[in-house]
């Protein structure tokens, strides 16, 4: 049977006859615990392990295993060998999800088994059994993501990443346990408002996670199309960029103003991420600015880094909201909503870390920027805003400014100075 | 044919590979040598579309390399200075994989396996993982999965690297029947003498620069005597030059001249029945061993 090889050798390294052995022992010695908690029966205690023990193994043991099925090729040196297959991408990415956590799912369907026979109504099941499995899939999935911009970044320690896997099993587990007692999802009247309509809840959420899930796909085959060498052009980002603007959007009240002050959110927050999950290359940078100097645009667009899309697409939302009256403008009487000067502060933060990335220590660039944001955030206009000396706290942090042009100005000279400085360094680099 | 024009690589603040370009011959095994950080390891990465290089492109066997990088490790097969093997599994389900992740169909391949290791002598240790063999044994697992889907270009680097010499003798041995089999081998080493025995041509590399591309195994017509004398004999330079149908390249001491000869047994047997006739004490008339190092060494001394 001609198996996808990289599924194939995944078996090989999981499906020990230990653990297949092993695993339903231990939890038949888990459950047989609980038969005798729940009176010689199976009850609400063995439902409760069954569906902790699911979570625990599908969540957090699955993203250990998807993390490690990149990140350990990576550590291992064989990394190369997979790149030089004759794989696709998607075999690879797929190979590679379900393969690393054949024995997961092994496990993890054995405690739905014995989930089901401890419940009673049934009428739940179904339900219960979809969240639980997509859940586990986007987690399973997020962090294979995670594994491969890991791997993009030359990062081969799996423990960061498998904290933020940690995160997505605790944000997950409290809400799979709700869906279990089916409190929100019974209720007939539960609905949700997007753009003015409205849908049930419980159908909202469940399209909801299987976009999720597909765009968690996407980028794990554009992530792995880029490992294995294929040019492409970062339409990915810009499509995920969109639709999170539209879908964010959505639950704003229904004003144009609430509609470009989520883009405005959704477009900065992404720019964050894009600068940070990306791998910053001194020489991608020059390489893309060869291509273009020989009008090469299509190799020019594939060097493009992606938060430089999110960057093009906040500033439309921003001239917008410039332009926009509304309450949202001043906060408070000292603190205002300037979105230009937003976007110049956001684009000094980028060109900070950045600046740390074409350092000698680049491992040390997110902590470094952190350090200079507690300082420019913070410390810096607190100090000169104590001392009453509003104008100097402004130049520091724009939006304490009285004025859009101040304010303006303020982060005009900061990302001046920091792109100056960003320059030669990469001059230097280059 | 493989052709790379105008590569350019880098890495900040490094040039690693300045507008490198040369053209390699089917069936040929080229050896690409060079002092460490010469480049070699580069060039054969971006050659295996490894890495992304600035400009210039590269051509195997009609496919754009840097365009179409998929179809290119089809056609290929890549072996990195750190083999690159699954330490948790064993011999044969390492090449089981790389067979299957190259496209053999899964009912050929314990023939493409049983085949690679009988040529490779690695038959008995099939059921060993990597971490049990010997880096020679490793070494040659490593070969074997390079070259399992009988790729028409092989990029080796280092592939010699840590063996002993009977390992060695055994891949020229290998080296020369893949040659045979119409694969092209690239090989990057720095020790020469382990290059010797098997190339054909030769690509130096220093400092990013392609130095000198040589044939250094050609059919010749003409090819270098080494004549040693019993003692000495004054103006033995000028008693050669005397000698016709030979070219006198040069002597030592008045005792050891290198001369070209024609390939023609008949006529070197005629040079050597003129030298005794001339009373020359002969005590040693020989082809004179083509030395790569000497080659390299020439090269590197003449284009600094």
């Amino acid at each position: 049977m001609n198996l996808n090889p990289e599924f194939q050798r995944q078996l090989y390294l999981e499906c020990s006859q230990a653990r297949l052995i092993g695993i339903p022992a231990v939890l038949g010695i888990i459950f047989t615990f609980s038969y005798f908690i729940d009176g010689y029966r199976l009850g609400n205690a063995t439902a409760k392990a069954a569906l902790s023990l699911f979570m625990l193994i599908t969540l957090l043991w699955g993203a250990r295993q998807a993390v490690d099925s990149i990140v350990e090729e990576y550590r291992d040196r064989t990394w190369d060998i997979q790149r030089l297959s004759a794989l696709g991408p998607w075999e690879m990415a797929w190979g590679k999800l379900f393969g690393s956590t054949v024995m997961v799912w092994y496990a993890g369907l054995l405690c739905l088994f014995a989930y089901g026979l401890a419940i009673d109504d049934y009428a739940a099941l179904p339900l219960l059994i979809f969240y639980s499995i997509c859940a586990a899939l986007l987690v399973q999935s997020g962090s294979l993501l995670l594994g491969l911009l890991a791997v993009r970044r030359g990062q081969t320690k799996s423990g960061s990443i498998f904290l933020l896997a940690v995160i997505g099993f605790l944000s997950i587990a409290p809400w799979l346990s709700d869906v279990s007692n089916l409190t929100s999802y019974a209720l007939p009247d539960s609905t949700t408002h997007w753009y003015e309509m409205r849908f049930s809840s419980g159908d909202f959420h469940q399209v909801s996670l299987l976009l999720a899930l597909f765009w968690c796909a996407v980028g794990n085959y554009r992530l792995m199309s880029l490992e294995l060498g294929l040019r492409a052009t970062p339409w990915v980002w810009l499509g995920f960029s969109v639709f999170l603007m539209i879908y964010v959007g959505g639950f704003m009240p229904g004003s144009a103003y609430a509609f470009w002050l989520a883009a405005f959110a959704v477009c900065g927050t992404l720019t964050y991420v894009g600068v940070l999950v990306e791998s910053n290359d001194a020489m991608r940078i020059k390489r893309l600015l060869t291509y273009f100097a020989e009008r090469n645009w299509r190799r020019g667009s594939e060097e493009l880094p992606i938060w430089w899309l999110s960057f093009l697409l906040l500033l439309p939302a921003a001239w917008v909201l410039s332009l926009s009256e509304h309450p949202l403008r001043e906060f408070s009487l000292r603190f205002h909503f300037y979105p230009l000067a937003m976007v110049l502060i956001l684009l000094r933060d980028c060109g900070i870390y950045i600046y740390f990335c074409y350092g000698k220590n680049p491992q040390r660039a997110l902590s470094m920027t952190l350090l200079f944001a507690v300082l420019l955030y913070g410390i810096l206009p607190g100090i000169f805003n104590a001392l009453g000396q509003n104008g100097l706290a402004a130049l520091f942090f724009p939006l304490w400014a009285d004025s859009a042009g101040g304010a303006l100005l303020c982060a005009l000279l900061q990302t001046g100075w920091v792109s100056s400085l960003l320059y030669r360094r990469w001059k230097a680099n280059t | 044919m493989i052709t790379v024009d105008k590569l350019i690589f880098e890495y900040p603040g490094l040039r690693a590979l300045d507008n490198v370009s040369f053209q390699i011959n089917q069936g040929s095994i080229t050896a690409l040598v060079g002092p460490n950080g010469a480049g070699k390891t580069t060039l054969l990465r971006c050659m295996a579309a490894l890495d992304r290089p600035v400009g210039g492109t590269i051509t195997i066997e009609d496919i754009d390399v840097l365009e179409q990088p998929r179809e290119c490790h089809r056609i290929i097969g890549y072996l990195s200075d750190f083999f690159g093997l699954y330490q948790r599994l064993t011999v044969r389900q390492c090449l089981h994989f790389v067979a299957r992740a190259q496209g053999i169909a899964d009912g050929d391949c314990p023939a493409a396996i049983t085949e690679v290791c009988r040529r490779l002598h690695i038959e008995d240790r099939l059921e060993m993982r990597p971490d049990e063999l010997s880096r020679g044994l490793r070494q040659r697992v490593a070969i074997a999965q390079a070259i399992i889907h009988k790729p028409s270009l092989v990029l080796l680097d280092e592939p010699a690297s840590g063996l002993d010499p009977e390992a060695r003798h055994e891949l020229a041995e290998l080296f020369l029947d893949l040659q045979r089999q119409g694969m092209t081998l690239l090989v990057s080493s720095h020790i020469l003498a382990e290059l010797e025995a098997y190339c054909t041509d030769m690509l130096v590399l220093r400092k990013g620069r392609l130095v000198e591309q040589v044939a250094v195994k050609t059919p010749q017509h003409h090819k270098p005597f080494k004549l040693l004398l019993a003692q000495a004999v004054p103006n033995l330079a000028d008693i050669l030059t005397q000698l016709p149908d030979i070219e006198l390249l040069k002597t030592e001491h008045d005792r050891l001249a290198l001369i070209r000869l024609s390939t023609d047994t008949q006529h070197q047997h005629a040079v050597l029945k003129a030298l005794l006739a001339l009373n020359l004490p002969v005590c040693e008339f020989a082809p004179a061993a083509s030395n790569l190092q000497d080659a390299y060494l020439q090269t590197i001394r003449q284009r600094p």
